[in-house]
């Protein structure tokens, strides 16, 4: 276990040790410069020169690629070129707001799934299960965005019940964020939950077939606390990678549902600073979402070991 | 009920523990965190933002606009949201424009010119004090101009006439030229002209310290600026306390934000094909004025085939602009045949000298030898400007003029490719910068157009004696260009407001510089 450990660490250091190489290449090669995308088109050759030496652009790539991982190593990104402010600071706060739409919406997206997939197995080859599978499959086919619009529309434009965007930060006050988080959390969560029940539906239908269940159920248990009891714990082994899978996907579908309902979140903020080519806050930022990735899987990866006993010893 | 055997307790209950815990941890999150709180940039100065006193109205007002400054230093940062946001209301100058563009008093009370033109002599008020307290007198002004060649972004060169500027006293102020320059006091209107205090210059990007109505409590980059009422300010007491401007990418947003009652207005709504419904809806009410934006397609004279002054003709004959303004703006848009928009002193209507003629620009190309001819046409990704692309290419297949459609990204590899290194036939953008027909006089302008003549007039008009002869110069200026189109000038965006009943005094026109926000209140 420990050596396994040392192992997943020491790959995790690799991998973002050739992230860096590879996002700080491909920004290199970006086309468009920060400096004359500030300047707009009210200035002179002249001054985005001037401004492209102030913010060190001019430099050999190396120099600029060893000042930053240099930075990296003491937990300093930089400092934003357009907002002039530290790149660090920027990425916590809107990674926070990220992080509570993200895990809103996966808790959203579980009690959904959870049920919905388990009935939807339990009740294949009737109608109760077929409805559920088509609600299902018609959620999937919804982008994420159309559900938001079609929310907001709903719930803030015709009732006046939430407000139709924005962001309230859990201190300035507990229910205005509240009622803030929850129509994007929510086009986020019903998609993803109605994807993830449908491999819980599978999974449940792979474990329905299994010898145990057979057994569990010739010693007297109903079909439904069979599976309940025996099955559903079985079936959430590939439901977790899956759900480990998507949780990376939702930081990347939060950056639409973020534009939608002007989130300040950590999509917002990318999507922003690419516009601004703002290089180095891009880098920062990606590289802290390919942390989090790495860190998600490596999470997943030790949590088989919690719900499958098996897996503690065999490896 | 069948009993479980204890294996299966233990670790359902971990699971349970487990997914306990992380809820907790969600909660802590949630709870602990000032997340998205936004404490990325702040201007107050900790003076002024005590109790109002007596009498003072505690009205607030949240507007919702388009793009987002990215910093609020506009000495180094490009982009109009940034003096819209801060000028008049957070910065002041020398004189203000108004909502119809013209030229107002504002710290200078009064001033003369001399009859040479080379001597402009200001009286200011007095007894004005910056936001922080600072005293502001003629040595202000005289620190802030000498700034202005350290700028980088809004065209420094636009105050190039200025030699000197000298403190008479406090309150007196004398700018000298060393030629003659009629826009001078429009360009002192704009941010160019902003007056600041030495003592604050250095941090300019996040700290906005002026003499105007307002201070900055907050920006909270790309999402909201929150303005709030200076209670140190010389002039009338602005009705407002407070001021939220909400930055929205999408144009539909800010609508769903108004309807919903988020916010009380929006300002500069790209949302034209929602006036009708707004109009119908007695809890809102619509304005529609001009802007000072030129949408233009530029046919870089500098390449083949529109160095040839006819097939430059023939596309202004065979693209349909009236169609244009209604795809775009449902025809509330001004269609132009000149960058001149409606507010300018030397604007006609100059819309139906090219009508809309394909038999006409069939001929015109004709005689050029180009009756079958391919263009590329570098569109920027904004919506306005996909739309354009698709109408003039259908257009011009009519005519026998084959268009390609390069889309690129915008701001940064338009700047880039098109704009910098001016690799273009065809483009198109709708600039929003006062004036920018002065550009037009810049042969290294990306529209790479020099003509002798139209710098020659340009020249004459700013030493003008006087502000007829001045307009009158620039009529010729415009009658030169209007002749050798080396833009199709489409049409001028209109200013659509939508507010709340309560809201008043937000000006219908925007005059390029200023979302103005002294007049404006909300007794809601």
């Amino acid at each position: 276990m420990a050596i396994r450990l040392i192992r997943r660490a020491a790959l995790f250091v690799l991998t973002l040790l050739v992230a860096s190489i590879v996002v700080f290449g491909l920004l290199a090669i970006l086309p468009g410069d920060v400096a004359r995308t500030m300047l707009g088109v009210d200035a002179t050759p002249q001054a985005v020169a001037a401004l492209r030496n102030e913010m060190g652009l001019d430099r050999p790539l190396v120099v600029r690629y060893l000042e930053w991982v240099g930075g990296m190593l003491h937990g300093d990104l930089g400092t934003s070129y357009v907002t002039h402010q530290p790149v660090a600071a920027a990425v916590s706060d809107h990674l926070q707001v990220s992080l509570i739409l993200v895990i809103s919406a996966m808790i959203i997206a579980i009690c959904v799934a959870l049920p919905v997939g388990v009935f939807a197995a339990y009740g294949q080859g009737r109608i109760s299960g077929a409805v559920l599978s088509a609600l299902s499959q018609l959620a999937v086919a919804v982008p994420g965005f159309l559900a938001g619009l079609l929310l907001v529309i709903v719930f803030a434009v015709t009732l006046h019940w939430l407000p139709a965007s924005g962001w309230v930060a859990p201190i300035e006050g507990f229910g205005d964020f509240l009622r803030h988080l929850l129509l994007p959390a929510l086009s986020l969560g019903l998609i993803q939950g109605a994807i993830l029940s449908r491999y819980v539906r599978s999974a449940v239908l792979d474990i329905m077939r299994e010898d145990f269940m057979r057994t569990a159920r010739s010693k007297g248990l109903t079909p439904f606390r069979a599976l309940i009891r025996h099955g559903l714990r079985n079936a959430l082994i590939p439901v977790l990678t899956i759900t480990g899978i998507e949780l990376a996907a939702l930081f990347v579908g939060a950056i639409v549902i973020e534009s939608v309902f002007v989130v300040p979140g950590i999509g917002s903020l990318l999507v922003q600073s690419v516009q601004n080519r703002d290089l180095i806050q891009i880098q920062g930022i990606v590289m802290v979402i390919v942390a989090i990735v790495l860190v998600i899987n490596l999470l997943v990866d030790l949590l088989y070991a919690v719900i499958d006993p098996r897996l503690r010893t065999s490896r | 009920m069948s009993k479980p055997t204890s294996a299966a307790v233990r670790p359902a209950r971990r699971l349970r523990i487990a997914a306990g815990t992380l809820l907790a941890g969600i909660a802590l999150l949630a709870a602990a965190c000032s997340a998205g709180a936004g404490d990325n940039a702040g201007g107050t100065d900790g003076s002024n933002n005590g109790s109002t006193s007596g009498g003072a109205s505690n009205q607030t007002l949240q507007v919702g606009l388009g793009a987002a400054p990215a910093n609020l230093d506009m000495t180094q940062t490009a982009g109009a949201a940034i003096p819209q946001a801060l000028m008049y209301n957070v910065y002041e100058g020398l004189v203000k424009l108004d909502g119809k563009a013209a030229v107002q008093p504002l710290l200078a009370k009064s001033w003369t010119i001399s009859s040479d033109r080379l001597t402009y002599d200001f009286q200011l008020q007095s007894g004005v004090k910056f936001s922080n307290g600072d005293p502001f007198t003629a040595s202000n002004v005289k620190f802030s101009l000498d700034r202005v060649p350290k700028w980088k972004a809004n065209t420094p060169t636009y105050l190039a006439a200025i030699k000197s500027v000298d403190a008479v006293s406090d309150t007196e102020v004398k700018i000298n030229l060393k030629e003659p320059d009629n826009n001078l006091l429009f360009w002192l209107a704009g941010p160019l002209g902003a007056m600041f205090d030495p003592n604050e210059v250095s941090n300019l990007a996040t700290t906005a310290i002026g003499t105007g109505p307002y201070v900055v409590d907050r920006y909270n980059t790309n999402e909201s600026l929150i303005l709030k009422r200076n209670d140190k300010y010389w002039g009338t007491e602005p009705k407002l306390s407070q001021v939220t401007l909400r930055y929205y990418a999408d144009a539909n947003a800010p609508v769903n934000a108004l309807r919903s009652g988020d916010i009380d207005a929006v300002y500069e709504s790209q949302a034209a094909d929602q006036v009708k419904q707004f109009q119908s809806d007695d809890r809102y009410k619509v304005e529609i004025g001009t802007t000072q934006g030129i949408t233009v397609m530029s046919m870089n004279p500098g390449k083949a085939p529109f160095n040839d002054k006819r097939v430059r003709q023939a596309i202004v004959y065979g693209v349909d602009r009236k169609a244009i303004d209604t795809a775009v703006t449902e025809g509330l848009g001004k269609v132009l045949g000149a960058p001149v928009p409606p507010t300018d002193p030397w604007y006609s209507d100059l819309a139906d000298k090219y009508p809309y003629d394909p038999a006409k620009a069939k001929q015109l190309l004709a005689a050029a030898g180009k009756s079958k001819v391919t263009v590329d046409f570098n569109v920027p990704n904004l919506p306005y400007c996909q739309t354009i692309a698709q109408i003039v290419k259908s257009d011009l297949s009519k005519v026998g003029v084959t268009v390609n459609l390069h889309t690129q990204e915008f701001p940064a590899v338009w700047l880039d490719k098109t704009f910098t290194q001016k690799d273009y036939q065809l483009t198109v953008i709708n600039h929003v910068e006062s004036r920018n027909i002065f550009n037009y006089g810049d042969p290294d302008y990306y529209w790479n157009y020099n003509n002798p003549k139209v710098q020659k007039l340009l020249s004459r008009a700013a030493a003008a004696p006087g502000d007829k002869p001045y307009a009158d110069d620039m009529k010729q200026v415009v009658d030169v260009l209007a002749d050798d189109v080396p833009g199709d000038w489409l049409y001028n965006a209109p200013n659509i407001v939508f507010a709340k009943k309560s809201v008043t005094g937000i000006s219908a026109n925007d005059n390029g510089v200023s979302l103005d926000l002294t007049g404006v209140s909300n007794p809601s």
